[in-house]
């Protein structure tokens, strides 16, 4: 095919892929806007636990060509190379130490040479008379035109000025965009409260960055960036591994101070905390099986685990309140009940590596800590270091975003306004827009990106004022040429009702020829052409590119709900699967021996104007039960109408109909509830405990029902009202929404077609 | 450990006078000089942490307030009130009393972190000192000749391309490819013959100006190897992508190039500076490393998995 001169030119291009320096075309920029990945979480051994983890070789300029595509050196000495080069990156590194200077601050340096601050000396820094010397003549120095030497930045940071300068070195504008960024690494008692902090503008950045030594709480954070924004700092944070925040992350209640949480708090959240991780290489932060009873694929990336406890320590890391869906779910709760939304966010992914270059890909893994897990050998081992046993690591994910250039303004931009995708390492890129006129027609013009533009919203929006009957989705995704075939495109939806929160998964556009189940919806798994014991696999299965125009067809305009893009890959081998055979060895049984690599866009919101809300069902309320002269059981009335009993409830929300238990031993378990009924949040998955008969202990104590779901408290309270009992669940934001049964339905599931049962007696009678 | 060697580094002594103006460029020198002078700066204006001064003293120093002051203002765009100026020196103090009593009592030694922390900063010291120099453009420019390669612009391509889809055609796909180009051969690429081949894309039908990297990125590196490799003005494959089969028309080749150092400048004098860095960094460990002698232990035989002797790094002996 190719002729002698194709030949040379091949030669040539062979050694332009190896160095691809700057170069004289820009991009034009492109409105429809061009899909970019980039890394937003990286640390190199400028951050204090990558040197400690024996990453002592490289830093944030080698982090820069790494990304770039050139080979670098693992901290162990071997080269590493990425994939497929990345168009934006922002290396990330710990504040809590890049304020300690690189070079010691000379002491007594040039301000003490200066007249005007003479009156600053203490020499007894106890002294409350010197500290208010000192603190008089600094107002007066600083009432006066300010002296410009004074508020020049040698007093601190740097590294942090040597951090903005490499970044500015490596960022080229319409070619590759470093970003100025760091990571505020709140971990007070082993919770993970991590963010990373990402300004748009490096000429801009505070003299050194705010730290968790500063604050550890995010509230803090809050503030400062609050005031750099004021100052015209513009910047935004990405939290990261809610699932090892021990449940810290998306709290509903009370913030990290102890206070309630209010408008204010969830407004000063949302506008600093646009994106949020939703995987990285220590694991996903989307879902969680017992959150997602009915998400088959929510059994994935999963790490849970206390970072840094010592090996010794008996605490487990609490799963509720530490993933990114229920925190989504609560927001529209609280949204709906309390007027505020603090869960608002978009998604993204990265790698957190401290080796200053991450591994995207499951057949190019090595590791994330430096010397910690640097060999196959390492970390096939199960090394168990700082709480992590690293077979359990994935590979790192990635942040996709639609921008119009590749420029830190438009980069940014795109991640204020939540226009961003995570993938968890192939670069699958997927569109996403929500509106009321979208149809099938759209997808087949030329300019449906313009079209889907102007008659919509893309990712992260908000969707327009309720225009029709029910929303529609343009939804498109394509595979990442180098890696696998694509499975089928979801919708995950979550919505509200009276406190609770529902999801459902939506399959929407598939590969190949399946059909939905008849009654269940539900797309049957793809073939797997994975072979484990040679961890190879085929593009036999699966499609390129997955498109469709999807209507939701449970729409109900007078209640909150979001929406978001799920994109799947075919099952190809994980990395422990890949290296097990190169050692010989059986693939570790403590994680899947296969993966499915995925996307998730951001959500689209639905907000139902005042006149819609309206039209909601009221639903039963603790305050309205209170006004009616509803009285809570105490203790003992409790004990009496439980312990030892069974009782008959409903859902009023879902009007789902279930059998309590509760044995004098102390155990409860709840019956009769189907794998297909839509369960309110928080409620396990008790249709597989159910027709297990796995019971959960429970406890009566102050006059309420407490029980647990993985660590959680959740308290019930009864009411009487009248000859009438109603339950509230303490997570239902105020709402009773369980009433007993006055006796046990004869049919659990009518059918209404006749169906008969000897006069609705309970034919096996007490005793029979 | 054994004592370290006297004085000078061994290089030194060795240095022809007609090399001195080199030597005074060099970076180890000025990370040497900057090391003994920040020694003696700490000597002069640290009077109370020198022996004899009192070690229950705290002094803070108009720098030291200024910093804390300037510190705030930076961070929070306003001054400090009177009540958060006391706790910013509170805290100062703190840190210092804590600082002091665990020096007192020896905590620092043997600490793997503070040993690790100083490593690095020393680390840094020597980076710095490379960062000091300012470098001449015919320094430069022989620099850059010497490293011409990392600067190489890469060709560019503009082409059209068809597709042909698996999703679409399954296993026919690459001969369909095939039986389109018989029929396309000799066509030129805007008929509207070539428009009734192939199946829609959500990727563009035409590229202009790409790189191989741009290329490899949208299609795979097999593809952009390919292409690049197409003769231009004819359709040509069917050649494979991540995607599915594909007839490409070349229209445009630009080859890759060497660019005059002038348009390349500063990118050179970063990629340079870099390199000094890591230069500095490597001479002043080595001349470091050259006054200290290493004693491993010879470990029994019966230990499982370790060598019997191991093996010292440079010209050190294992000794007993």
């Amino acid at each position: 095919m190719l002729d002698s001169a194709g030949k040379r030119r091949l030669s040539l291009v062979m050694a332009a892929l190896a160095f691809c320096a700057s170069s004289a075309v820009a991009e034009t920029p492109n409105p429809e806007r061009n899909a970019y990945f980039g890394e937003t979480h990286l640390h190199t051994s400028w951050s204090p636990d990558a040197w400690l983890f024996g990453n002592k070789l490289t830093g944030p300029a080698d982090a820069y060509k790494y990304a770039r595509g050139e080979t670098i050196k693992h901290p162990l000495g071997y080269d590493i190379k990425i994939d497929t080069p990345l168009d934006f990156m922002g290396v990330t590194d710990h504040s809590e130490y890049i304020g300690i200077s690189k070079m010691a601050n000379t002491p007594g340096s040039f301000a003490s040479k200066l007249p005007q601050v003479q009156g600053l000396i203490m020499t007894d820094p106890n002294s409350k008379e010197q500290q208010q010397r000192a603190f008089l003549t600094m107002v007066s120095l600083f009432s006066q035109p300010p002296i410009k030497e004074l508020m020049k930045p040698e007093v601190t940071g740097p590294i942090w000025k040597e951090n903005i300068s490499i970044a500015d070195a490596a960022n080229e504008p319409g070619k590759f965009t470093a970003f100025c960024s760091y990571e505020w690494t709140s971990q007070t008692a082993n919770r993970n409260l991590h963010r990373n902090i990402f300004f748009r503008d490096c000429a801009k950045v505070p003299v050194a960055p705010y730290t968790a030594l500063d604050s550890w709480h995010p509230e803090e954070l809050w503030k400062w960036m609050d005031a750099q924004r004021k100052a015209g700092n513009e910047l935004l944070a990405i939290s990261h591994n809610a699932n090892l925040s021990d449940g810290w992350m998306y709290p509903t209640d009370v913030d990290s101070m102890g206070r309630p949480i209010d408008a204010a708090w969830a407004e000063s959240r949302m506008r600093n905390e646009r994106l949020v991780e939703i995987t990285q290489m220590k694991g996903q932060s989307e879902t969680h099986p017992l959150l997602s009873p009915n998400d088959e694929f929510a059994n994935y990336a999963i790490l849970s685990v206390l970072l840094g406890l010592p090996a010794t320590e008996g605490r487990i890391n609490k799963l509720i309140g530490s993933y990114g869906r229920q925190a989504l779910k609560d927001g529209l709760a609280l949204q709906d009940v309390r007027g505020y939304n603090p869960y608002k966010f978009g998604f993204g992914a990265a790698a957190d590596s401290h080796n200053s270059a991450a591994p995207y890909r499951q057949d190019n893994f090595f590791g994330g800590h430096a010397m910690e897990d640097g060999t196959a050998e390492t970390r096939l081992s199960g090394h168990n270091f700082a709480g992590i046993d690293v077979r359990y690591e994935s590979p790192a994910g990635l942040t996709g975003v639609w921008a119009e250039e590749n420029t830190r303004a438009s980069i940014w931009d795109a991640m204020h306004r939540k226009e961003t995708f995570g993938v968890s390492g192939p670069h699958i890129k997927v569109r996403f827009f929500g509106g009321w006129g979208y149809d099938r027609d759209t997808l087949a013009s030329e300019d449906w990106v313009k079209r889907s533009y102007q008659t919509g919203v893309p990712m992260g929006g908000d969707l327009p004022p309720l225009k029709g009957k029910s929303p529609s989705f343009v939804l498109w995704a394509i595979k990442d040429p180098t890696s696998g075939n694509l499975d089928r495109i979801q919708v995950v939806k979550g919505w509200t009702q009276n406190g609770q929160s529902f999801e459902k998964i939506y399959d929407v556009a598939w590969a190949g020829d399946r059909k939905p189940g008849k009654w269940t919806g539900r797309i049957p798994a793809i073939q797997s052409t994975v072979d484990i014991d040679e961890a190879t696999y085929t593009n036999t299965v699966g499609a390129v590119e997955l498109k469709t125009v999807w209507t939701d067809p449970d729409f109900d305009p007078s209640l909150h709900a979001f929406y978001y893009a799920r994109v799947l890959e075919i099952p190809t081998p994980r990395w422990s699967t890949i290296q097990a055979r190169q050692l010989g060895i059986a693939p570790p049984d403590v994680v899947p021996p296969t993966v499915q690599e995925r996307a998730w866009s951001s959500p689209i919101w639905y907000t139902p104007d005042a006149k819609a809300r309206k039209a909601a069902p009221q639903g039963m309320t603790v305050a309205e039960l209170n006004k009616r002269g509803g009285v809570a059981l105490d203790q003992a009335s409790l004990e009496k109408l439980l312990v030892g009993k069974a009782i008959w409830l409903r859902n009023n929300v879902t009007g789902e109909q279930f059998k309590a238990l509760y044995t004098k031993e102390g155990q409860s378990i709840l019956q009769h509830i189907g794998s297909e009924n839509e369960v309110p949040s928080l409620t396990g998955n008790v249709a597989l405990a159910g027709y297990r008969g796995e019971t959960t202990p429970y406890q009566i104590t102050n006059g309420k029902l407490v029980t647990t779901l993985s660590q959680a408290s959740l308290e019930i309270t009864v009411y009487k009202l009248g000859d009438k009992y109603y339950a509230a669940r303490s997570n239902e934001f105020g709402y009773a929404n369980y009433e007993f049964l006055a006796k046990p339905p004869v049919f659990l599931n009518p059918l209404g077609k006749g169906e008969t049962a000897g006069g609705g007696e309970d034919p096996h009678p007490g005793g029979a | 450990m054994s004592s370290p060697n006297p004085a000078q580094p061994a290089q030194l002594r060795q240095i022809p006078v007609m090399a001195l103006s080199r030597w005074l460029r060099e970076p180890l020198l000025h990370f040497l000089l900057l090391g003994a002078a920040l020694f003696a700066a700490w000597n002069y204006f640290e009077p109370d942490l020198a022996p004899g001064a009192a070690a229950t003293e705290i002094r803070l120093t108009p720098d030291d307030v200024l910093a804390m002051w300037t510190f705030f203002n930076s961070q929070w765009q306003r001054a400090p009130t009177a009540e958060e100026f006391g706790r910013m020196v509170e805290n100062k103090v703190q840190e210092e009393v804590l600082y002091r009593e665990a020096v007192a009592m020896g905590l620092d030694k043997d600490d793997t972190i503070v040993k690790r922390r100083m490593a690095q900063k020393l680390q840094f010291l020597a980076e710095d000192v490379a960062a000091a120099y300012e470098p001449g453009d015919a320094e430069l420019e022989d620099w850059y000749a010497a490293n011409a390669d990392k600067f190489a612009l890469p060709g560019r391509i503009s082409f059209r391309q068809l597709y042909f889809s698996p999703d679409e055609r399954g296993r026919q796909a690459y001969a369909d490819a095939q039986a389109a180009l018989a029929t396309l051969t000799d066509q030129s690429v805007d008929t509207e013959l070539a428009a009734s081949f192939g199946d829609s894309f959500m990727l563009q039908n035409y590229y202009a100006d790409r790189t191989p990297e741009q290329v490899a990125k949208e299609f795979g590196p097999v593809f952009a190897q390919a292409v690049f490799g197409a003769a231009t003005g004819s359709w040509q494959g069917p050649v494979e992508s991540g995607f599915g089969w594909h007839l490409v028309f070349v229209d445009s080749f630009v080859p890759g190039r060497q660019p005059a150092y002038a348009e390349v400048a500063p990118e050179v004098k970063t990629a340079w500076l870099a390199q000094q860095k890591v230069e500095a960094w490597r001479k002043a460990y080595d001349a470091m490393r050259a006054k200290y002698t290493v004693v491993l232990p010879v470990l029994p035989d019966s230990v499982d998995g370790l060598p019997a002797a191991p093996v010292a790094s440079g010209d050190d002996q294992a000794s007993q």
